[in-house]
């Protein structure tokens, strides 16, 4: 029984973690989905379900004490082993250094080592707290400024949870299958979010939000995909928070939240993906793309969700032309532009000819665009090789690397102000990349230059030596001849 | 021809005039006119050492117009000599070259003086000076190491600190001694400098002029036979001038071409600016200090360094151990393989230490 607890616990913790990385989907994709623009690859729900507003936090649970006896931890070390591991853990956690004790979350009275008085119903002994009971439980400490203004916490997250879809579904379903605190921050063995070894530091939330949303069990009710992490793992924002241990690169949590874990609305990825990419969210807020509000190509139309990728100049065109229809673009109906976002689904079609046909006015526009960037990074590529090949025959290159440094400023700037769609700014930015980077190539090829010129001449100086060389040896053999006719060796000086 | 120079009347002119004002000639026919066994074979060693040293103090000294030794300008100073000075690339990597092929050849000629046995009597001395001159070319290299202040040079000299402050009893006060302080930075740099550019030279070519000294007083060793204890050396002589010396500037020559390829097509690198925070891959001390380096991941940190002080104080007064008067190789067979042993081990551990 008690192993069977346990299971669940560990799956529920797991649940709530990976349910960030899944809400995108979830809340497309069932039946309290609220976006009405979800991401690629799943219908848009028809309606918003309201808000149900979450309990008011209960208060703190009432137990005697004297401020310093836990005959808790002393009985339940000594019962068995698992009872002593879970002591222990206790002790070592933020709540057993922090002055926490079991009644806190148990009740009872922590004086008496007499299990009829200690563990007695009758004066607020709980037990375990179900999991409907165990928010509250957190909440009605972690909701109170002035407990928490000691240890320097917020304390909004209880009535954050109840916003989130976690938090919802228990409301409003009584589902205990959906991630409560205890699955992301454990029970007994909590730690701070800053310890690297919490399940709740950023490179090891993606894993815990996977244990449930990657489990297909689990979401096959929600009707969620359990590919993202995979999926996520792959992206240049796993790269560099998985592999690179890049801390500051996003997590689940960066973009779905993590108390009101939600997935971000079609309305809101731009501020969501701005609170990182500030400079390209302000670049982007000057496009007409931005100005076209609800049918507006959004970041992950171009870019993806948990599976952005390096972008590069094959964002621009499919190999071949795609199939156009007029439904690519329009609601028939409505008489609107629609930007069908099912159509990005597959990274292959987050192409700018996916909306723009070739006919088009803008489409001309975009192969300028296309043509500046191209002849930019060609300049930027070309005068790296360079540079590689001075540096590889020895040659001191920091001038050259200095200049391309710049080069690779402007290249950014301009790769970046695609993002405004604007060709005259776009084509002034790469021209300047181009320039930069020719000049770094130029630095560059004057150093091999240079050392062919030095190689010439150490063809040169090495003849003038072996020249010399052969003199000594004829002056060498002049004199051993000349000293053989006069008697050669004699006796020691 | 000797015979020649030695009975020729000194001309008159301005050869004249000098002589009469110095006496020259009859240095330089002290100096020069003397005679060494026809068996002798120096294999140049010694006096290409000699050479090197006089490329390093030439191109040193013009390196010294241009460098800058403070860890702000130090950089700095090293890319302009590689890029606005004229020749300055072919003067650095002469240089560089020039220390490390100067380290080999005084190896080399340690090695050739101690397998055939010419450290015997009368030339204790001058072996011991020998190893002290050595000493003071690897600590050459070892502070002119870090006069570039990029990363290479910061490291490495970090982890050479490292060992000598792993040194039993004053390891602290000598890596203190050493850096100048607890880390290396500017204080490191400038004793670094001006040890290099002026403690360096003014010894070694203090002792090195009695090294020499030594070797015109008690002539070249013959690798055949011991010298007596009691009146002058046996066997057939030839002339040191021209004969030998002849022999020998063909060999400085040759260095010379040598070093004028490696500076041409391998010119002295340089790697980005020293950091304290950023810590390079694969950080190890330069090639001559990277067997006892290797050594010191094999045994306890403790007997990792004192084995190597030890076995140079062996090295030392080796020609007080070694005291029969043999100097065949085939009748020392014990010490020419127990020290072939180690020094192929030594060999082995560099290696490693290159591909770790």
């Amino acid at each position: 029984m008690a192993g069977l607890r346990r299971d669940r616990r560990i799956g529920l913790r797991v649940a709530a973690g990976l349910l960030g990385v899944g809400l995108l989907l979830v809340v497309a994709g069932t039946t309290f989905a609220e976006d009405p623009s979800p991401s690629p690859g799943v219908s848009p729900s028809p309606s918003i379900p309201p808000t149900v507003p979450g309990p008011a936090a209960p208060r703190p649970i009432a137990h005697p004490t004297d401020g310093s006896s836990n005959q808790c931890y002393d009985c339940h070390a000594a019962v068995n082993e698992r009872q002593k591991a879970i002591a222990d853990a206790w002790q070592g956690s933020v709540h057993g250094t922090g002055g926490v004790t079991c009644a806190d979350c148990h009740g009872g009275d922590p004086r008496s080592d007499r299990m009829g008085i200690a563990m007695d119903r009758e004066i607020g002994f709980i037990g375990t707290p179900s999991r409907e009971q165990t928010v509250g439980v957190c909440g009605s400490c972690h909701s109170d400024p002035e407990r928490m203004r000691a240890y320097k916490l917020p304390t909004d997250q209880y009535s954050k949870y109840w916003t989130s879809v976690h938090g919802q579904q228990l409301l409003t379903a009584s589902d205990t299958r959906v991630a409560i605190c205890i699955d992301c921050h454990g029970s007994h063995d909590i730690k701070k979010a800053s310890d690297p070894t919490a399940a709740v530091y950023p490179p090891n939330v993606p894993a815990l939000c996977a244990g449930c949303h990657a489990d297909a069990e689990l979401m096959e009710p929600y009707g969620i995909p359990t590919d993202q992490y995979d999926v996520y793992q792959r992206s240049v924002h796993g790269e560099a928070l998985l592999v690179n241990a890049d801390v500051r690169a996003p997590s689940c949590t960066s973009c779905h939240g993590s108390h009101d874990a939600k997935p971000p609305r079609s309305t809101e990825v731009v501020e969501v993906c701005g609170k990182c990419h500030t400079a390209t969210q302000e670049l982007y807020l000057e496009s007409r793309h931005s100005e076209l509000e609800q049918a507006a190509p959004k970041c992950w139309t171009c870019h993806g969700t948990h599976d952005v990728s390096q972008p590069s100049e094959a964002l621009f065109f499919h190999p071949e032309p795609p199939q156009y229809l007029c439904t690519t673009c329009h609601d028939l109906e409505n008489q609107t532009l629609r930007i069908e976002l099912d159509q990005f689904a597959d990274p292959a079609d987050r192409r700018c000819d996916t909306c723009h046909h070739p006919e088009s006015d803008i489409y001309a526009q975009v192969e300028a665009i296309a043509g500046s960037l191209s002849e930019a990074e060609t300049a930027y590529a070309d005068a790296e090789t360079r540079i590689a090949e001075a540096a590889d025959i020895g040659m001191i290159v920091s001038d050259a690397d200095v200049a391309l440094s710049e080069a690779n400023t402007s290249l950014i700037q301009a790769q970046a102000a695609v993002h405004t769609t604007k060709l005259t700014l776009i084509s002034e930015t790469a021209g300047e990349a181009t320039t930069k980077a020719e000049s770094a190539s130029d630095l560059a090829q004057a150093k091999l230059d240079e050392s062919v010129f030095r190689r010439s001449a150490m063809v040169i100086v090495v003849a003038l030596i072996v020249l010399n060389v052969v003199a000594l040896y004829a002056v060498k053999r002049y004199l051993e001849r000349t000293s053989r006719g006069s008697g050669g060796g004699a006796p020691p000086a | 021809m000797t015979a020649e120079i030695e009975q020729r009347p000194a001309p008159e002119g301005q050869g004249g005039w000098i002589e009469k004002r110095t006496g020259a000639r009859e240095l330089m026919a002290a100096l020069l006119h003397v005679r060494i066994p026809v068996e002798a074979r120096t294999l140049y060693f010694g006096g290409i050492a000699l050479f090197l040293f006089g490329i390093q103090a030439a191109t040193g000294t013009l390196l010294a117009l241009y460098y800058k030794p403070t860890p702000d300008a130090a950089y700095n100073s090293i890319v302009s000599i590689m890029s606005d000075v004229s020749f300055g690339w072919l003067i650095r990597s002469i240089h560089h070259w020039a220390a490390n092929l100067m380290i080999l050849f005084v190896v080399f000629h340690l090695l050739r003086v101690f397998y055939q046995a010419a450290f015997k009597y009368p030339r204790e001395l001058t072996w011991i000076i020998g190893v002290g001159l050595l000493g003071l070319t690897m600590v050459f290299g070892f502070t002119g190491y870090l006069l570039p202040w990029d990363q290479r040079a910061y490291w490495a000299t970090v982890v050479g600190t490292d060992i000598a402050g792993a040194v039993p009893f004053i390891g602290d006060q000598l890596l203190l001694l050493l850096r100048g302080g607890t880390d290396v930075t500017e204080a490191t740099l400038s004793r670094f400098f001006g040890i290099h550019v002026l403690v360096l030279p003014i010894a070694l070519a203090g002792i090195l002029v009695i090294h020499l000294t030594l070797v015109h007083q008690l002539g070249l060793a013959n690798p055949k036979r011991p010298d007596p204890r009691d009146g002058p050396p046996q066997g057939a002589t030839k002339p040191f001038f021209p004969d030998y010396i002849l022999d020998e500037v063909i060999a400085w020559y040759l260095l010379l071409a040598i070093l004028v390829v490696l500076a041409s097509l391998f010119p002295a690198g340089l790697d980005d600016p020293a950091d304290p925070l950023v810590t390079p891959e694969g950080t190890k001390p330069e090639w001559y200090f990277l067997g006892v380096y290797e050594f010191l991941k094999l045994v306890p940190r403790t007997i990792g360094i004192l084995l190597p002080i030890v076995g140079l104080l062996l090295l030392t007064v080796w020609p007080f151990l070694e005291r029969s008067p043999e100097v065949l190789m085939r009748r020392r067979i014990f010490v020419v393989v127990v020290a072939t042993a180690i020094l192929v081990f030594g060999i082995a551990l560099t290696v490693v230490g290159f591909r770790s």
